[in-house]
């Protein structure tokens, strides 16, 4: 500071000037790729929602809300949709829920949190892809470990305490990802698998800023059971952690492709039950060509994105926790 | 009582571990077993390591009628169809190979899996180097420089950190398209030269280094750009560490960009392209080549994980700093 105060006005007001013009220089490079890379494409697909585009087409048409209509319309954009909301709701509320369980569990123990931390991370590290095509063969209907292990319940106890495994003993175990029944359920429980590590580093950071005193506290004034004091401290000074947790969960659910790609080639699993709105964006837009009705989904895809932004913003200036 | 909490809590999280091994611990034993052992599930985690014929090597090596005239005067009172014979004995039991090694040895001879590791390392490196060299002086400039319009592109910072890169592959790919970049580095590179999030990021890092610092470097007649990449660089170093790990985890796992813009040229594939190519190949019975190609992809990153977790920990959640 003193340095700056010594200096003679003009020198200073010159060197202000100069700024100006590197600063421009400095985040000229950065600006020009948002704008290329980021700002244009939207309003391209924004664009390309409204026409029948197609690469090396010889014309374009305006087709006004057409493929929205469809979008909304047609059975295959119903599955996908129901396919991308289901996997959202099964996936979000899961993959939150086991994280912070994990962290609550892990935090109060004596000894053996860096181990957990360490195992329950990893999942997060590998790659979705591999990890993914390792499931499919822990699945195989025949050689995969699930159902061979499944089977060694046959004709034990287990099996009369259980419909279920007395079914599978008897008319042959699922078929996991060839079975529409199952086929999304256990890309959910891929996702759930892979991501609740995520959440849990983060709310173990989240836990580490909970004021021990708070504790004390609420025991002086009558919060006895654990699950009090969960309720009454724990859950409250966690509230930004689970917004911001919530939300990049969210995010990242709406964008699978990977599993669903490696696990169905041949596009949405059985009967399209995991028929997930990137992989459509894929399908559509690249493998098919029809950029159009691809857009239309980007667009409608950006959309999900920015509303659920939009009420993490609501909810962190509201500013959720009161401690 | 807490002794027993203890222990349910112990035997909770045991549960859980086991789970998310599980995979693993299957990936590593299927990429070191024989297809016998896997098809019938046998044979611990290791296999028995019984030495297995590698059929392709016969396949290659079975001997034909040369073979047979130059063998000749070894095998003198034997008659031409007993040589063929004996030649092909000799060459399956030259082609036997312990199943660890057939698996290691066929990921990367069946598929150019050492390109694919390349290119894996020369686009994750790219794109890192590219973000930082356009993030970084952006970021001193919104930081510490008062400029008019500071304000507009710090907004335009935060309304573009709203945007999924991978949502708007399409529009992205068209103009790759159009640039006729398909199916080059390039498309797999250009897309993420620009991290908003590293921009974001770098400034309020940068915020918090003293003015004094800078003003010092002025005053020792140093250019803008030059105090960018020889003050402000190195006191970032930390915060860089941790934006390395975070964008290089997520570009040498990705799998759905490199899916959109290279399409048959195997010398472009990345990691996770070359897997997916030997999964679509194989005719269900290469279960060990393929789990080995996996085991190979997956363990840089584990590794380094579990040599500098905290590191890594630290860089993945980054995006939880926000």
């Amino acid at each position: 500071m003193a340095v700056v105060e010594t200096l003679p006005q003009n020198h200073t007001r010159r060197r202000t000037r100069s700024h100006k013009s590197t600063a421009w220089l400095l985040t000229a490079p950065a600006l020009a790729l948002m704008v290329v890379i980021l700002l244009v494409p939207v309003l391209s697909a924004f664009v390309l929602s409204f026409t029948d585009y197609s690469l090396a087409a010889p014309e374009v048409n305006w087709v006004g809300f057409d493929n929205y209509e469809k979008l909304f319309t047609r059975s295959s954009y119903e599955k996908m949709l129901w396919a991308t909301f289901t996997y959202v709701a099964v996936v979000v509320p899961l993959s939150v829920g086991l994280g912070l369980g994990a962290a609550l569990l892990i935090n109060s123990l004596a000894r053996g949190k860096e181990i957990y931390k360490t195992i329950y991370f990893l999942p997060v590290m590998a790659t979705l892809l591999a990890m993914a095509i390792v499931w499919e063969l822990m699945l195989h209907p025949t050689i995969g470990i699930v159902n061979r292990t499944l089977e060694l319940g046959c004709g034990t106890v287990i099996e009369s305490l259980w419909p279920w495994l007395a079914n599978g003993c008897a008319n042959g175990m699922p078929l996991w990802l060839g079975d529409k029944d199952y086929a999304l359920w256990v890309v959910c429980f891929i996702g759930i698998w892979q991501g609740f590590g995520f959440n849990m580093v983060l709310y173990l950071a989240g836990l580490t800023g909970v004021p021990r005193d708070l504790y004390n506290a609420a025991e002086m004034d009558g919060a006895r059971s654990a699950w009090e004091r969960f309720r009454l401290v724990t859950w409250p000074a966690l509230g930004p952690t689970t917004v911001f947790v919530v939300t990049i969960t969210c995010i990242r659910s709406f964008q699978v492709f990977d599993t669903v790609e490696a696990l169905f080639p041949q596009g949405g699993g059985p009967s399209k039950s995991a028929y997930m709105m990137m992989f459509a964006i894929y399908e559509k837009g690249i493998k098919q060509n029809l950029i159009g009705i691809g857009s239309a989904i980007t667009m409608l895809f950006l959309v999900f994105v920015m509303i659920i932004t939009l009420i993490q913003r609501r909810l962190t200036e509201r500013k959720v926790h009161y401690s | 009582m807490t002794r027993i909490g203890e222990f349910f809590k112990h035997a909770l999280l045991l549960l859980g571990a086991f789970i998310v091994i599980v995979p693993f611990y299957q990936m590593v034993s299927y990429s070191l077993k024989s297809p016998a052992e896997i098809e019938r599930g046998i044979g611990g985690f290791m296999g028995s390591q019984a030495l297995m014929i590698d059929e392709r090597c016969v396949g290659s090596n079975t001997p034909d009628r040369v073979d047979v005239e130059a063998a000749r005067t070894d095998y003198p009172s034997l008659s031409d169809s007993d040589i063929l014979g004996a030649l092909l004995e000799k060459v399956r039991e030259d082609c036997k190979v312990r199943p660890a090694i057939f698996n290691y040895r066929s990921a990367f001879k069946e598929a150019p899996l050492m390109r694919y590791l390349l290119n894996g390392l020369i686009v994750t490196g790219s794109i890192f180097l590219l973000q930082v060299i356009v993030a970084l002086p952006a970021a001193y400039a919104l930081s510490k420089l008062k400029f008019w319009g500071r304000e507009t592109v710090f907004g335009l910072v935060l309304f573009c950190l709203l945007i999924p890169v991978h949502a708007i592959a399409l529009p992205l790919y068209i103009g790759l398209a159009k640039l006729g970049l398909i199916n080059t580095y390039a498309a797999l590179i250009i897309p993420w030269t620009i991290s908003v999030f590293g921009i974001f990021l770098m400034r309020q890092f940068f915020m918090t280094v003293p003015d004094e610092l800078i003003d010092a470097a002025r005053m020792d007649g140093m250019g803008e750009l030059n105090i960018v990449w020889r003050v402000m660089l190195p006191t970032a170093v930390p915060a860089l560490m941790a934006f390395a790990i975070f964008s290089v985890v997520a570009h040498w796992n990705d799998y759905f960009w490199p899916r959109m813009v290279v399409t048959g040229d195997r010398s472009l594939f990345t990691p996770p392209l070359g897997l997916r190519e030997f999964k679509a190949d194989i005719d269900g019975s290469l279960y060990g080549p393929m789990m080995a190609t996996a085991t190979v992809i997956v363990t840089p990153l584990i590794v380094a994980f579990l040599l500098a977790q905290k590191k890594f920990i630290e860089g993945i959640t980054l995006s939880g700093m926000k």
